[in-house]
């Protein structure tokens, strides 16, 4: 679905993007496959047009074709260019070290420290106060700043406090919402 | 039309109470600060606010949600113009003029020519919102099971098409939300899809912790992903907007707010699209393009006042037709919904003051802008200095809490990280995030018209494909695939070409 000169347009390598085709195209036939098997309910009169299968099934199939053509496209483009060929991406990330750590404190906070019997506020502040911490200290490293841990520490203690406060209150006080 | 002045008069009357005003004054400020912040969107602040906003009455919940709009739009501008990181995607072309304008040490002549652009944008879009609300109101009432059911395609195929740089992502993007839609027990034997026996999954995804999670979430990710950028601002003049700014680019004002609000009406294009093409008009009608992109007040003036516009414009559709125009908009629907109000055809005849209620919760927000353009510089520059290690967590806190909110459950809270990664999966990949958005929420309302209608055929398509307005809108839909097929387009273009 793309000429020569709009080969440079894309961000993502065709490798990647066919990659990806597979994974919509199986997608696509696994809804298919669930919707095919679903109950047509023919025993309580339902025509083949109202069985429960029928819209998730044009849809998976719908999937899957977009997918096939995202798979060819991609073979196409590779024709002309390498397969890992993309725009440049001027983005500037952080080390895959900090990503992989706020996303795992995300989740324990998320999955672990509510809703499962400690008090939101005790949980809440324990998140803050650790994800500030760790990641003012890793900011001030990577920007070559003289380390100041004890303020630091102070000011996540803080945010972690105030944060659990605030939200308590305003969330149970102001707008009568039960916390998890 | 005095019956709708005196509509009118009485919504602004009833936001005129301390509490309303206290409500509009600190809505719009937290929908500005959430536009300043690179990273956060107007979706994700009106998200977050609707979870907020539960349990009050569902005027002023509303009140809340549409200031967070419309000040997170206007937001946006700020940091585009002082750091030159659009706040939200509807001010990247903000950026262009603006930042150049503050490089040349104009940054307070081009906040004031923001602020005077999304004003008198926002105001263009009220005055067509209030014009066109009633009377496509009762043309809606035409529509039956097949023009909802291509109007719905519609809008997850525009959305796909417009948002994003690749049209093939887009529509996938739209079927995965499609598909989740379809999650749960269908609407008619109330038999269960793809719930795997889980008594959570029977109940569907719930709409605002998916929305929470695939904006909200998913934007902190990236966030967390990408280096902040050191914030550094330059000493600058009077934030005062110039009469003579406004006066001499008039025509600009109006051209960009037609635009912004037509770009607004169509179902799943958004802020950004409308920024766009009012800048691209502006160019191409202006005596001087060659200082686009160098500082031009023309240019920013477009895009400030095309972006603004689109936000009555975008809501349009969702009173009179059940049909988002931009990704805040569905999210400003699904909290429609939650808060008994059901938007769509029947809205004119079942609340016909909830129309000017709007008009009028979308001036009291224009008012906030006014107010924190002209005084909150100051205030903003030391929002944006504050470190990302410190607003990242808050921001999850209540991601995790709004989610919950909703009806109390934990599974809610695992949607909104499901979707969360789905977002930034999607994203990382180059799918777009809006049509998924439009698809989960659209996806109900296409799959009921489809099996209403063909209900009501005994099986035919005939009737969806021969009706009136049902033609119109699949040859629209047609030609909009076909035309984003580069094969055809250039079939196309060569034709046209041997032609003339």
């Amino acid at each position: 679905m793309a000429t020569h000169s709009e080969h440079t347009l894309y961000s993502i390598s065709p490798r990647t993007d066919l990659r990806t085709a597979f994974v919509w195209i199986a997608i696509g036939a696994l809804i298919v496959f669930g919707s095919w098997r679903m109950d047509r309910l023919e025993h309580q009169g339902a025509a083949l047009h109202s069985a429960p299968g029928l819209w998730p099934g044009i849809i998976g199939l719908l999937l899957a074709l977009l997918g096939m053509v995202l798979a060819w496209r991609s073979i196409e483009r590779a024709r002309t260019t390498p397969w890992n060929a993309a725009l440049p991406d001027d983005t500037v990330l952080v080390p895959a070290w900090r990503f992989r750590l706020a996303t795992a404190m995300f989740f324990t906070y998320a999955l672990l420290l509510v809703g499962h019997g400690l008090p939101f506020w005790v949980g809440t502040a324990l998140f803050v106060t650790a994800f500030v911490a760790v990641f003012r200290r890793a900011d001030r490293i990577a920007n070559g700043e003289a380390p100041h841990p004890r303020k630091d520490l102070l000011l996540a203690v803080i945010c972690g406090a105030v944060t659990a406060v605030v939200v308590s209150q305003v969330f149970e006080k102001l707008f009568y919402v039960r916390l998890p | 039309m005095f019956d709708g002045i005196v509509a009118l008069g009485h919504s602004l009357g009833t936001f005129l109470d301390p509490l309303s005003i206290g409500l509009i004054l600190l809505s719009s400020l937290a929908g500005v600060i959430i536009g300043a912040l690179p990273g956060l969107t107007a979706t994700m602040g009106v998200a977050l606010m609707t979870t907020l906003t539960i349990k009050m009455p569902s005027n002023q919940a509303l009140l809340v949600l549409i200031c967070t709009y419309v000040g997170a739009i206007y937001g946006g501008s700020r940091s585009a113009i002082l750091l030159n990181i659009p706040g939200t995607p509807a001010s990247a072309a903000a950026c262009l003029d603006g930042h150049a304008l503050a490089k040349q040490g104009l940054a307070g002549r081009a906040m004031g020519i923001a602020t005077s652009g999304s004003v008198l944008g926002t105001m263009i879009g009220i005055f067509f919102l209030a014009l066109f609300t009633p009377i496509l109101g009762g043309l809606a009432l035409k529509f039956g099971a097949y023009e909802f059911f291509w109007l719905a395609v519609f809008g997850v195929v525009i959305a796909g098409s417009l948002t994003g740089g690749d049209p093939l992502k887009g529509w996938i993007a739209g079927l995965v939300g499609i598909f989740s839609a379809c999650v749960g027990q269908e609407a008619i034997y109330a038999f269960d899809r793809f719930t795997f026996g889980s008594r959570d999954l029977a109940g569907g995804f719930n709409l605002v912790p998916a929305l929470v999670g695939a904006f909200g979430f998913a934007e902190l990710l990236i966030a967390v992903r990408e280096k902040a950028v050191p914030v550094k601002v330059d000493p600058f003049d009077s934030v005062i907007p110039r009469i003579a700014d406004v006066a001499r680019h008039w025509r600009t004002i109006l051209r960009s707010g037609l635009i912004g609000t037509f770009v607004g009406i169509l179902p799943g294009v958004g802020e950004d699209v409308a920024a766009w093409s009012s800048y691209a008009a502006a160019k191409r009608a202006s005596k001087e393009p060659e200082k686009f992109g160098k500082g031009s007040i023309e240019g920013l003036m477009a895009a400030e006042t095309g972006d603004n516009a689109c936000v009555p414009g975008a809501v349009i559709p969702v009173l009179t037709l059940g049909i988002p125009g931009s990704a805040p908009a569905a999210v400003l629907m699904a909290a429609m919904l939650i808060h008994g109000v059901r938007p769509g055809p029947m809205i004119m005849i079942e609340a016909p003051t909830f129309v000017y209620d709007v008009v009028a919760m979308m001036l009291f927000a224009t008012l906030g802008i006014l107010l924190y353009g002209l005084t909150l510089t100051q205030l903003l520059i030391k929002v944006l200095m504050v470190p990302k290690p410190v607003i990242l967590p808050i921001i999850f806190v209540l991601c995790v809490v709004g989610s919950f909110a909703i009806a109390s459950r934990l599974f809610d809270v695992w949607v909104m990280l499901g979707f969360g990664i789905i977002g930034f999966a999607l994203r990382r990949l180059g799918y777009p995030v809006a049509p998924l958005v439009l698809g989960l929420v659209l996806g109900d309302l296409m799959e009921k018209s489809l099996r209403r209608g063909l209900v009501l055929s005994d099986g035919s398509l005939g009737p969806f494909l021969t009706r009136p307005i049902s033609v119109v809108l699949w040859i629209t839909i047609l030609l909009v695939v076909l035309w984003k097929i580069p094969q055809f387009r250039r079939l196309f273009m060569r034709k046209a070409a041997v032609t003339s």
